[in-house]
């Protein structure tokens, strides 16, 4: 689900440039305000990369297979870090494999951040709504919906980039279909996702708690 | 992930991989966004003329560019393959129910152009520069300490990780994983249990190493204020020929912007 180069305006790429440099700017000032930022460097470090690896798990979905997006999950662990991380994973994903892009590295940048930033929020509104539920259905609950709400936003903001920049001399009745058929074809996934969020976040719950409480 | 297994810089003494890596990386970012403005189909040659030029200075090997396009042309192939079949009226020729269109061809045909053309940019800046030298160059142009660190850091230990999860996906196959047949369209609820608990176990072993990792780094007087490692390596001054590659480059991005500005007009 990565825009690559070519596909996007000079000036669609410098505002995915402008908002995630935004983005990061408030990141790094949630970071700075902690009251040693620098310790959770090399823990925000190693799991970006585990993350950059991890998303490379496919799902067997027969006759195919599903990759995984992993940006909900990065923003229920990684909290503030997750922005960063996203930019640098996916700086890496233009660097070594060319997967992405260099121009369009702002804009896939500010598409997987964001979602992440809300699917951490998300999953912290556990502590003052999911107080009905009990735990470990809480945790399980609420990290779906953070797993699902960042897979799910991501996909509308690339359908949206992708229908408002491909040459629309399509007609308006085959634009609407497209985008309805294409945003229905992503609900699977976005639950695909936050199943496994949950699963994941439920093992780590259990193995290890404190990856959980940042 | 066998792809992450080799860096992308391949050593030569061509002048592009003498350019100085600052110059390079904005002189290059330029040209990309330049390209990414391009309208105007007459223009796509002179952009792939640009491109081809670039990489045939920086004397990379053409196979280098060829294992690379093949990963990301899938997206780009799925509109190579409908926007000529689908968008626009003026019909070219029809075959069946097969019908090529004029502005789908068209619009296909600048979208590639621009496509090979700044994918060529990103490898030629990225196949000349090893990784440090362009952190250092970013670092050097503004990038923040903690980007800097954690991207350095990440670098580090992705290969690494990679390793691990290769071996721990082969010791899943000896045991048996996926080896039992599902049916079409249906997502085993035990196969999701066991690839969740597989990347939960690769995140936990990652966060013990990053403990580890701190630990040491503490030791050497991480976090004690001392500059970034990156902060510290003094950049080299650019020489003319840097400068002069500077220009050239840059004159082409405006060219391109000026000569699109007038097609349109």
């Amino acid at each position: 689900m990565h825009i690559p180069d070519g596909i996007l305006s000079a000036q669609v790429c410098a505002a995915g440039y402008a908002v995630t440099g935004l983005a990061t700017w408030y990141s790094l000032r949630q970071i700075n305000r902690r009251p040693d930022p620098t310790a959770e460097i090399p823990k925000a470090s190693l799991l970006t990369a585990a993350f950059f690896v991890a998303s490379s798990i496919y799902i067997p979905v027969p006759p195919a297979s599903v990759h995984l997006i992993l940006n909900g999950l990065l923003g229920v662990v990684l909290g503030y870090f997750a922005f960063p991380a996203i930019l640098i994973g996916l700086f890496f994903q233009a660097l070594v494999i060319g997967h992405g892009g260099l121009t369009t590295l702002g804009v896939n940048a500010a598409m997987m951040g964001i979602p992440a930033l809300l699917a951490y929020h998300m999953f912290q509104t556990r502590h003052t709504v999911g107080q009905l539920l009990k735990e470990p259905a809480r945790t399980g609950v609420f990290a779906f919906l953070g797993g699902a709400l960042g897979l799910g936003i991501a996909a509308l903001i690339f359908l949206a980039l992708i229908i408002l920049n491909i040459p629309a001399q399509l007609d308006a009745g085959a634009e609407q279909t497209a985008v309805l058929a294409l945003s229905i074809g992503h609900v699977p996934l976005a639950i695909i996702e936050g199943v496994f969020t949950a699963m994941l976040v439920l093992f780590l719950r259990r193995a290890k708690p404190e990856l959980l409480e940042g | 992930m066998g792809a992450t297994s080799h860096d992308t810089y391949i050593h030569r003494e061509s002048v592009v991989h003498r350019w100085s890596p600052r110059l390079k990386l904005v002189s290059l970012a330029v040209l990309m966004f330049a390209f990414a403005t391009v309208r105007q189909l007459t223009l796509v040659p002179w952009m792939l003329g640009v491109a081809a030029g670039l990489y045939l200075l920086s004397e990379l090997p053409l196979s280098f560019l060829r294992q690379r396009l093949s990963y990301p042309g899938l997206f780009i192939l799925s509109l190579v393959v409908l926007l000529p079949l689908t968008v626009g009226d003026t019909v070219l020729g029809q075959w069946g129910w097969l019908t090529l269109r004029q502005e789908g061809l068209m619009a296909t045909l600048l979208i590639v152009g621009r496509f090979l053309s700044i994918l060529t940019l990103g490898f030629i800046l990225l196949g000349t520069t090893p990784f440090l030298s362009l952190l250092r160059a970013m670092r050097s142009l503004g990038l923040p300490t903690i980007l800097a660190d954690m991207t350095l850091l990440s670098y580090r230990y992705l290969f690494e990780i990679a390793a691990m999860l290769a071996t721990m996906q082969q010791a899943m196959r000896l045991r048996g994983f996926g080896h039992k047949r599902q049916g079409w369209l249906r997502v085993n609820r035990q196969t999701m249990q066991q690839l969740a608990m597989l990347a939960g176990n690769l995140l936990i072993r990652s966060y013990e190493q990053s403990d580890r990792v701190y630990r040491a780094m503490r030791l050497r007087g991480y976090g004690y204020g001392a500059k970034s490692v990156e902060g510290q390596s003094a950049v080299t001054q650019p020489c003319i020929l840097s400068w002069g590659l500077t220009g050239i480059v840059l004159a082409a991005a405006i060219g391109l912007v000026i000569a699109e500005g007038i097609l349109r007009q």
